[in-house]
């Protein structure tokens, strides 16, 4: 056999090992910014995902099927994203597309599932509105925060929290998502009879946060929200501290939270979330720690809720889309979705017919208490209806 | 008062950053796009150094200015000597490469975790009074490192053997090489000095902020500063970085904080038009460009 027979004979090989590979298995396609400006914030997400699928398969798979996840790196970018998308719906035929990447790619991303008829869950990426009601049909999502709820829910723990009248400083970062919700919060503010005192919003890459911050510590707020991506957050916060500003600063939570609030040590930098922290010690967590542990995971456990949700889902849908899997089937099955975050939200998390965020949105607020040198909750489990 | 000290600190940034850019160019004609990924590598040699010299911070400190150093002479030496004879195009589209290997390679030996190598030296960013301003200590570093890069650089180009072959490199390559000056050895040190002033830059920038993945982006931000005043100008660096500096955060202060993004961008392309070599460039040098 000559050289270029065997190469054709091997790529044959390869070609029908994987589709019987795929007829065995339930298979997903993921598409994921694992690198990139925004990587560490979502890849955590997608390895914990990966661990989670592995330990699944390691006792037996789904209705005796194992799961096979194909995650293609997007880089945070649409032409690469949308490049994955048409790869792993025409050629991996997915029965069911998950995206964690930033929300520049989701467009790309919508139109090809869209047209192939594939459901797309949203793992850890911003929800789509199209994911609350009344929702796509073929659109999820499970990631913890919302757009417009977090804004509720934070300015009711600042107006909770506040015996002097609130002067509100509100910073964002220079993208689409950011400012809206920003946006939404200054509009807000004034409803509740809050003063919206300044909006700051920074661009993605400054080698100095300074200049915003004197400009929002100028309009002397006592309260700041922020929402945006992590380090846009705090660098502003840390920068209105160097500069002599006293008030508190309620932020996201986002996956380093934790690790962060033990950082800073500031008992006026708060931080708003729907993930439990791991100080819970619950059961599931040390769940979590174990199957990331033998995954190898390089994040620390505190980064890995998210992604151990998205596991919990993902085992959810699959088992109720049956065997043999289709995108109907698994569009079907999430439909009607209930899965028990056992204590790692403040409640299920559940999907209806039109309703593919969650029907109930449950808020805990943490900041750093001096005299006990620990991070402590100050304010538990808040609901917010998530309606029409 | 805080405004003229937010100005300083953002100056010193971009000049330090600058520095890099205009000593590759002025010696070698060659702009080295991967500036702002060994900018994020002098970082990442922070950390590195934090770590395996803890407790000795000035060690770890002196020990990243050293790597950053050898890394400069390593990339010229692997890489830039091999494109001797080449078009300077052919040079630049070789840093373009080599930046984007840097930047996977930091990815996987480092990971997408935030860093912060100041909290490893066992040290803090705190705040001191300034008047009726404040500036962390890390603004004040980044004000003095300037400094003293400028000043040591001016001593070094006008008043040692080394300096003044390096001018003369840059002024005409070949009557150096005629004259005996081995062109070789001149750039390589042009690089080492270039990827340790922007690795200093680097080290101060993810003191104050850690170490994130934008980090490299913002070395690429401090460009039209060394483009405003003249790209094989050392003075020009100084006082664009100033110019640009001052627009932003007046601006972001006055005006429209989105506009940050923009306005170094708006005065390059007002100086590109109404004196395109810059205000300390050399009219000649840029015909070449």
């Amino acid at each position: 056999m000559n050289g270029t027979a065997r190469i054709t004979c091997a790529a044959a090989l390869a070609l029908f090992s994987q589709a019987s590979a795929a007829q065995d298995a339930y298979v997903v396609g993921w598409t994921a910014a694992m690198t990139g400006p925004q990587a560490g914030i979502l890849a955590p997400v997608v390895e914990m995902a990966g661990a989670y699928v592995n330990h699944l398969n390691s006792r037996g798979g789904i209705n005796g099927k194992p799961v096979r996840l194909i995650v293609q790196d997007d880089q945070g970018e649409p032409s690469r994203a949308a490049a994955n998308a048409k790869k792993l719906i025409g050629q991996d035929k997915v029965s069911l597309m998950l995206i964690t990447s930033v929300s520049s790619t989701f467009a790309p991303v919508v139109a090809e599932t869209r047209r192939a008829g594939v459901p797309l869950y949203f793992a850890g990426a911003v929800c789509p509105k199209e994911t609350l009601p009344p929702a796509d049909p073929l659109q999820f999502c499970s990631t913890a925060f919302g757009a417009t709820l977090d804004s509720q829910a934070a300015l009711a723990f600042i107006g909770k929290n506040s015996k002097e009248p609130v002067r509100l400083g509100l910073a964002a970062m220079a993208i689409p998502i950011s400012r809206g919700e920003i946006d939404y919060a200054e509009g807000l503010a004034n409803k509740l009879g809050m003063t919206a005192v300044e909006k700051q919003i920074t661009p993605p890459p400054t080698p100095d946060y300074t200049p915003f911050a004197t400009k929002l510590k100028d309009a002397n707020p006592n309260w700041v929200w922020a929402w945006s991506p992590w380090f846009s957050q705090v660098r502003t916060y840390e920068a209105m501290r160097r500069i002599g500003w006293t008030g508190r600063y309620l932020t996201w939570a986002h996956l380093n939270a934790e690790e962060e609030l033990e950082r800073i040590k500031d008992p006026g930098f708060y931080v708003i979330g729907t993930n439990a922290l791991f100080q819970d010690n619950l059961p599931i967590q040390a769940e979590i720690r174990a199957v990331a542990a033998r995954a190898n995971v390089k994040y620390p456990t505190t980064y890995l809720t998210e992604g151990y949700i998205v596991g919990l889902v993902l085992e959810t849908a699959l088992r109720g889309a049956g065997w043999p899997p289709t995108p109907a089937k698994a569009a079907a099955a999430m439909s009607k979705l209930k899965v028990d975050l056992k204590g790692l939200r403040g409640g299920p998390l559940e999907w209806t017919k039109d309703n593919h965020f969650r029907t109930r949105q449950y808020y805990r607020v943490w900041h750093w208490d001096a005299a006990k040198g620990a991070v402590v909750r100050v304010q538990d489990w808040q609901a917010i209806e998530v309606k029409r | 008062m805080q405004l003229a000290v937010n100005i300083a600190v953002l100056a010193s940034i971009y000049a330090l950053i600058c520095c890099g850019y205009v000593l590759i160019y002025r010696v070698s004609r060659v702009l080295s796009l991967a500036h702002g990924e060994l900018m994020m590598l002098g970082a990442y040699g922070l950390y590195v150094t934090a770590s395996l010299f803890s407790g000795q911070p000035l060690v770890a400190l002196a020990a990243a200015g050293a790597l950053a150093l050898l890394v400069g002479i390593a990339v010229y030496v692997a890489l830039i000597w091999r494109m001797t004879g080449e078009s300077v195009l052919a040079a630049v589209l070789a840093t373009i490469a080599l930046g984007i290997l840097l930047r996977g390679a930091m990815l996987v030996a480092f990971g997408t975790q935030t860093q912060y190598p100041l909290r490893d030296l066992g040290w803090q960013n705190v705040s001191l009074p300034l008047g009726s301003a404040s500036v962390s200590a890390v603004g004040i570093a980044l004000v003095a490192s300037t400094a003293l890069v400028y000043g040591a650089l001016f001593a070094f180009l006008h008043g040692t053997r080394w300096g003044m072959r390096m001018r003369a490199a840059g002024q005409n390559p070949l009557l150096a090489a005629q004259r005996g000056i081995r062109l070789h050895g001149v750039y390589a040190l042009a690089w080492g000095l270039a990827t340790f002033t922007g690795g200093l830059a680097g080290m101060l920038i993810a003191s104050d902020a850690g170490i994130e993945s934008t980090l490299a982006v913002i070395g690429l931000k401090a460009f039209p500063a060394a483009l405003v005043g003249g790209l094989d100008s050392l003075v020009g660096a100084l006082v664009g970085s100033l110019v640009v500096a001052s627009a932003e955060v007046l601006l972001i202060h006055y005006v429209d904080p989105l506009l940050s993004e923009v306005v170094p961008f708006f005065v390059l392309l007002a100086m590109l038009v109404v004196r395109p070599w810059g205000l300390f460039g050399t009219r000649e040098e840029l015909d070449r460009v």
